[in-house]
């Protein structure tokens, strides 16, 4: 009940906020959008023939993520505006906010087992005396005998995922970015990005050049990025592969991630456009989930002996190709992609993407989406480790770096409400699948479910709309 | 371990190839394709804009890059969050 009360406090409300400012303001800025001698907007709200630029136009796009895991897992409500301004010389000026509230449980990283598990984790920060934590969420606060230290602990039923229930979090996101017309045939752009949250805080820099060739018909283009990140987790970071305790732990931990994006977008025929992308990043830091541990289990019987901070390496190089596809068949519209992945990690993956715009009448359409993903796991994931074996450098029990494929099933739906404004919505479940139990296994944790994927569902709601 | 960490070497290094051999390849056949402008009235469609809806791709690279291994390929691959 108090987490729901805090969603609606934090998320819901402001999110339904935004919307209804959007409306409001739309409705102010439609009144009169292109001057007095314009014709009403209406008049071009056919979605079957819609070439309306922004050239010369103020846009306004604001949508509300609702996000929501099954069995209590994460969920998040992220409302997001973004104003565009547009010159008639097609520079463009544009700006973004996104808040993101997230409640519920996440995956400690530890096997499930047929008893109860207990876990104990800090309840004070660094340096400090202050209890920061409630008992809530399942969880209580506990003075060890002797010492005096208070510390918080929660406790996981028999045969079900460990997960941690105290898991909150509340984000803001600031985007900006500038992109202007070089020469008749180039165009160089300029942005950046701040987020902070609790326990972590991102900054970006990024610039881009693009050049059309070939009457216009082909363009290329080549992206730069540069990402500053800090993890500042609530109790201070772990030693990796230490034994997990509610002990004050180190100080904040760094990360940098430079990425590079190489594309060609070519118009293929009169129905056809693609885009193919090359892209390369290098993150270097600290990169192990703070929060996340992983069962050392008896060779025997696989009953937890201890749990142990999870351990990653401090870098990371990922490649992607990525092909998409824009095809206009009749009166639809497909959108169809494919990404190949590899990074030094080990995890390859393959995603492919479709979707379908399908108009019902002139001023509404539906569009089905689906997209199917597989990866295979990192070197270093593991489920469990196993004692009196020698510990490896690094080990994860992250789903996430683990092999798994998942699916994504939507539907969307848009209104044509004028000539440069649109009412959306996207809902969509997502799923993903994996070796659930594993009969080699050691002892009883054959036949415990090992695989915390998720199912998620998701609705999007959105409206945008220019004005003059 | 040894098996994992060769074939994930050469799928990097198959990756590299693929795309220094796709760009060799299709940038000179690019003058060879396309149209001439006044064919451009399907192209014009805001629906065939590669992204329509950037909220909606951002929701998507949001959640999969908080759910999934792989992020970026249609545009940077960082995430500015802490959910990964």
């Amino acid at each position: 009940m108090q987490l729901k009360r805090r969603k609606m406090s934090r998320g819901v409300a402001p999110a339904l906020g935004l919307l209804t400012a959007n409306l409001l303001l739309a409705t102010a800025a439609l009144a009169d959008p292109l001057g007095p001698a314009a014709p009403p907007p209406v008049a071009n709200a056919n979605i079957n023939d819609d070439t309306e630029t922004d050239l010369g136009l103020t846009r306004v796009d604001s949508a509300v993520l609702f996000y929501h895991e099954a069995n209590g897992r994460v969920q998040t409500t992220e409302p997001m505006i973004s104003v565009a301004f547009n010159s008639e010389d097609g520079d463009v000026l544009s700006v973004k906010l996104t808040s993101d509230t997230l409640t519920g449980a996440t995956p400690n990283g530890a096997a499930p087992w047929k008893q109860a598990q207990t876990f104990t984790t800090p309840a004070q920060a660094p340096g400090s005396t202050a209890v920061v934590t409630s008992a809530s969420g399942g969880s209580s606060l506990v003075t060890l005998p002797g010492t005096g230290t208070v510390v918080r602990q929660y406790t996981t039923p028999a045969h079900q995922l460990p997960t941690d229930t105290g898991f909150r979090d509340q984000r803001y996101a600031v985007d900006a970015g500038y992109s202007m017309q070089w020469s008749p045939e180039s165009r160089v752009s300029i942005g950046g990005s701040v987020s902070t949250e609790r326990d972590y805080r991102s900054g970006s820099i990024n610039a881009g050049y693009s050049r059309d060739l070939f009457e216009k018909n082909t363009t290329v283009s080549v992206g730069l990025n540069l990402e500053f990140d800090q993890s500042r987790p609530y109790f201070g970071t772990p030693t990796p592969l230490t034994v997990m305790s509610g002990d004050a732990k180190g100080g904040n931990k760094s990360k940098t991630v430079q990425n590079i994006v190489i594309g060609v977008t070519q118009v293929m025929n009169r129905i056809w456009l693609a885009n193919l992308n090359y892209s390369a990043g290098q993150s270097d830091g600290y990169q192990t989930d703070p929060y996340r541990i992983i069962s050392v289990v008896d060779p025997v019987t696989g009953g937890p002996t201890q749990y142990l901070y999870e351990s990653r390496p401090s870098s990371r190089f990922r490649q992607s190709l990525y092909m998409g596809n824009k095809i206009a068949l009749g009166p639809t519209f497909a959108d169809v992609s494919v990404r190949a992945y590899h990074d030094s990690w080990g995890i390859n993956s393959i995603t492919a993407e479709i979707n379908e715009r399908i108009p019902l009448l002139s001023w509404i359409y539906l569009e089905p989406q689906a997209r199917y993903y597989s990866q295979t796991a990192a070197t270093f994931f593991h489920d469990y480790l196993v004692s009196g074996q020698p510990l490896p450098t690094y080990a994860s029990s992250d789903s996430r770096l683990g092999k798994f494929s998942a699916t994504t099933l939507g539907l969307k739906l848009g209104i044509k409400t004028g000539s440069t404004s649109e009412f959306y919505m996207l809902a969509e479940n997502y799923k993903q699948s994996g070796k659930s139990t594993n009969p080699n296994a050691i002892g009883d944790l054959a036949s415990e479910n090992l695989f915390s994927g998720v199912n998620a569902t998701s609705l999007v709601v959105g409206f945008t709309f220019a004005f003059r | 371990m040894r098996n994992t960490r060769i074939r994930g070497r050469v799928s990097g290094r198959t990756l590299t190839a693929l795309a220094l051999l796709l760009s060799t390849l299709t940038l000179p056949a690019c003058g060879a394709l396309g149209v001439k402008p006044w064919d451009h009235d399907l192209l014009a469609q805001r629906a065939m804009q590669l992204n329509t809806h950037p909220h909606i791709t951002a929701c998507h690279e949001h959640i999969y890059f908080s759910k999934e291994g792989s992020s970026g390929g249609r545009t940077f691959d960082g995430g500015g969050c802490g959910c990964n």
